[in-house]
């Protein structure tokens, strides 16, 4: 392997043949005092020499104790123009007539000449990306890389010289070079852009480097583009002022290579990296812009791909989201299929059968006054615990739903106190799927509730009209439902009677589950040998309901098992003549599972239900949220 | 006339400088190595040692301290001659015990003048 020579090996390879050169030089000049030409050459080469010397001094000082691979390349590069100098002198010299008869100084001017050829001819320096940094311990790696020149120039510079020395300097090191000789000019050609850097002289007539300086900062277009400021001028104050104008750097006049290639290269590295840092920025810009539209349901799948296919973090971070963002929008795309699905049930059972409005058996009177503050629209029906109005709240003017309850069931002012604090604590769930209840009131004796006005269809009269529903509608059911338990087992409102009566529709296919908190009054008077069949709902209750045992939040989650089961199948999981049998049943016997009743219901989603309706509560899904996600697994 | 011991490993310094010192009227003997140098400088009768000091097989710091080790030499005048302008050569060079000592490219009319210092002296 091809190492760099030593420092002190480096000076002697350098000085040993100037010494020769201007040794002979000196002594042969003694012997050709009175003749011109050849103590002209020998003069000429003498100068250069200790040009050379000067230029070797000044790289390597005695006190220096390391080089860089480019400063060396400098170096060398710097010694060409006198090493030429020398060659040409001499070997004219050596042909010249008058020295060709005296064979001494011929042999020695043919010495001086050989010591020129030698004077960089150093141990081959091993290629630039190879260089090794033996020789040179106390050389970082960042220092024997050459840092890249390329990128594009503009030199400012009034005298032309100047410009041409700086554009070829450049042009060599890798930069592409374009002049301009005046500050006007420079600013017209910034203008088109695309320059990474700007040498600039401060000296010029038609506009100073100073104001050129002063209005590219100004410019939001230019203020980027690192400027390195040139001129004769190297006292501190005008140094300063150019610092403060903003200016990278600062080159004095005459050009001192090294330190102009330091420069430039330092000034294009830093314009680089803010260039990577700004692309960097853009592109993290546009992957917080794309996590916008995902919120705004409108992100392209397969948007951030360029960024993706960064090998860096950004890159793995741009192809998690893009995988995450993909999959939210094929999950979204999916409920609200499952949504329009169920609108298209509804929308059918509508047309098929309209909804009637029944007004017989009514206690209250369609256009009456009610509890001082209500006017009955209409008798929306008749359930379990007595009727149910459409009636106008006159104190809030909006429409409100009244649901009398049957004497029998407020007879004991016990029963009717822990109904109350029921519906205080049912009152308490806000949920887009909950119907709101307001009050609960007594007015002439009969005892009532009064709760948000739902326009729309049961689940009951849904699978009545339909048959059954499809899965993917069922599903759209499904997580309504359970989103409605999830909050109110929250805030400790077990419903109790869950079932398909209770449950309201809307045109938009958003379900709602009404009364919460109000079973618990059936709960204590019902007597299922009797009352039962009318007062609860037996088929949606699990075996610890129907034996009387005490019930948790699970009771809730078998019946919407039954519901789901109801609604897929068209039918209950357990039919029968008699409530005794149908106990019986629930108590004892499995039902079919779901899915070898209707073909398109997917396995899984009949496995679901099948364990919601398990026996015992230990073997059901034991908690909303819990059976949300079994039911965000299924689609 | 004078007598001159030149130390020098390198063929043209030691052609360059022996020529130009006899032209100056001086006698000069050529060594080309440490070893050498202090083997001819303890055998010959010499005025004055001009010592490179950067030599193979004995260095020019060496050979000094050999040559001021031995009374026949210890008060023989000698003159650093190095190639490397480094930062404490010349401390290192007195210290090693030269007399005097010159950088290269021998600045020739200085080396003289040094040259022609010490002989004085020592007459």
């Amino acid at each position: 392997m091809t190492t760099l020579p030593s420092l002190s090996e480096l000076r002697h390879e350098l000085r040993t043949p100037v010494n020769h050169i201007i040794g002979y030089a000196e002594m042969l000049l003694e012997d050709v005092e009175d003749q011109p030409e050849p103590r002209e050459a020998l003069e000429a080469t003498l100068d250069a020499a200790r040009n050379v010397l000067s230029l070797i001094n000044d790289t390597l000082t005695p006190t220096r104790e390391s080089i860089t691979a480019e400063e060396l390349d400098d170096l060398v590069r710097s010694l060409g123009a006198p090493q030429a100098r020398i060659i040409t002198t001499t070997t004219a010299l050596l042909n010249s007539d008058t020295v060709k008869a005296d064979e001494t100084f011929t042999s020695d001017v043919t010495r001086i000449l050989n010591a020129a050829k030698r004077l960089t001819n150093l141990p081959e320096p091993a290629p630039h990306d190879q260089r090794p940094s033996a020789g040179f311990p106390e050389l970082s790696k960042r220092q024997i890389e050459r840092p890249s020149m390329e990128g594009r120039v503009l030199v400012v510079d009034d005298i032309e010289e100047n410009r041409d020395v700086l554009r070829r300097r450049l042009e060599r090191e890798g930069c592409t070079v374009e002049t301009a000789p005046g500050g006007s000019d420079a600013l017209d050609q910034l203008a088109s852009d695309g320059f990474d850097l700007v040498l600039l002289d401060v000296l010029m007539p038609d506009m100073s480097g100073y104001d050129v300086l002063d209005r590219m900062k100004a410019d939001p277009h230019l203020s980027h583009i690192p400027v390195i400021m040139i001129s004769a001028l190297d006292d501190l104050a005008s140094i300063v002022r150019c610092i403060e104008l903003g200016a990278a750097d600062y080159l004095p006049k005459p050009f001192d290579p090294v330190l102009l290639r330091a420069r430039v290269g330092a000034c294009l590295e830093q314009k680089r990296l803010r260039d990577a840092e700004k692309d960097y920025l853009k592109e993290v810009n546009r992957v917080v812009a794309a996590a916008a539209t995902v919120e705004a349901s409108a992100y392209t799948p397969g948007a951030l791909s360029d960024v993706s296919a960064r090998d860096d973090e950004l890159g793995r971070l741009a192809r998690v989201f893009d995988h995450m963002a993909t999959q939210i929008q094929a999950r979204e795309e999916r409920l609200r299929q499952q949504v329009r699905d169920l609108q298209g049930e509804i929308a059918a059972a509508r047309e098929s059968e309209p909804r009637e409005e029944t007004g017989g058996g009514s206690a209250l009177v369609t256009g009456q006054r009610f509890a001082d503050r209500y006017e009955i629209i209409a008798t929306i029906g008749e359930g379990g615990m007595g009727m149910v109005y459409r009636a106008r709240d006159e104190e809030l003017g909006e429409e409100v739903a009244i649901k009398t309850l049957r004497p029998e069931l407020v007879s004991d002012p016990i029963l009717v106190e822990r109904f109350k604090s029921e519906t205080r604590l049912a009152r308490k769930i806000t949920h887009r799927n909950v119907v709101r209840t307001h009050d609960f009131g007594e007015w002439g004796k009969v005892y009532f509730l009064t709760m948000e006005y739902v326009e729309g269809i049961t689940v009951r009269e849904l699978i009545d009209q339909r048959g059954h529903l499809s899965p993917s509608a069922t599903l759209a059911i499904a997580r309504q439902l359970v989103d409605s338990l999830a909050v109110a087992h929250e805030v400790g409102v077990i419903h109790r009677d869950i079932k398909p009566q209770n449950l309201l529709l809307d045109e938009d296919g958003v379900l709602k589950v009404m009364d919460f908190g109000v079973a618990r009054l059936a709960e204590r008077t019902s007597d299922l040998t009797e009352a039962g069949l009318i007062l609860g709902t037996p088929s949606y209750m699990p075996p610890e309901q129907l034996l009387g045992d005490e019930v948790d939040s699970r009771c809730d989650l078998y019946a919407a098992g039954v519901v789901l089961y109801e609604c897929m199948t068209g039918r209950l999981p357990f039919e029968a003549q008699s409530a005794v049998s149908l106990i019986a049943k629930v108590l004892n016997e499995e039902p079919s599972p779901p899915g070898d009743i209707q073909d398109d219901i997917p396995p899984a989603f009949s496995a679901l239900i099948m364990k919601l309706l398990s026996k015992s509560a230990d073997q059901r899904v034991q908690t909303a949220p819990e059976l949300a996600e079994r039911l965000a697994g299924l689609g | 006339m004078a007598k001159i011991l030149l130390v020098e490993d390198n063929e043209m310094n030691r052609d360059m400088l022996s020529r130009r010192l006899e032209r100056r009227g001086y006698e000069v003997a050529l060594a080309v190595d440490g070893k050498d140098g202090i083997e001819k400088a303890q055998s010959g009768n010499f005025d004055l040692v001009l010592m490179d000091m950067s030599l193979p097989e004995i260095d020019g710091w060496e050979a000094t301290r050999q040559l001021r080790a031995q009374p026949a030499t210890e008060k023989l005048p000698i003159i650093a001659l190095t190639a490397h302008a480094m930062a404490g050569d010349r401390e290192k060079a007195l210290e090693a015990g030269c007399d005097d000592y010159d950088t290269k490219p021998i600045e020739f009319k200085r080396l003289l003048s040094k040259i022609e210092a010490l002989l004085n002296a020592d007459a």
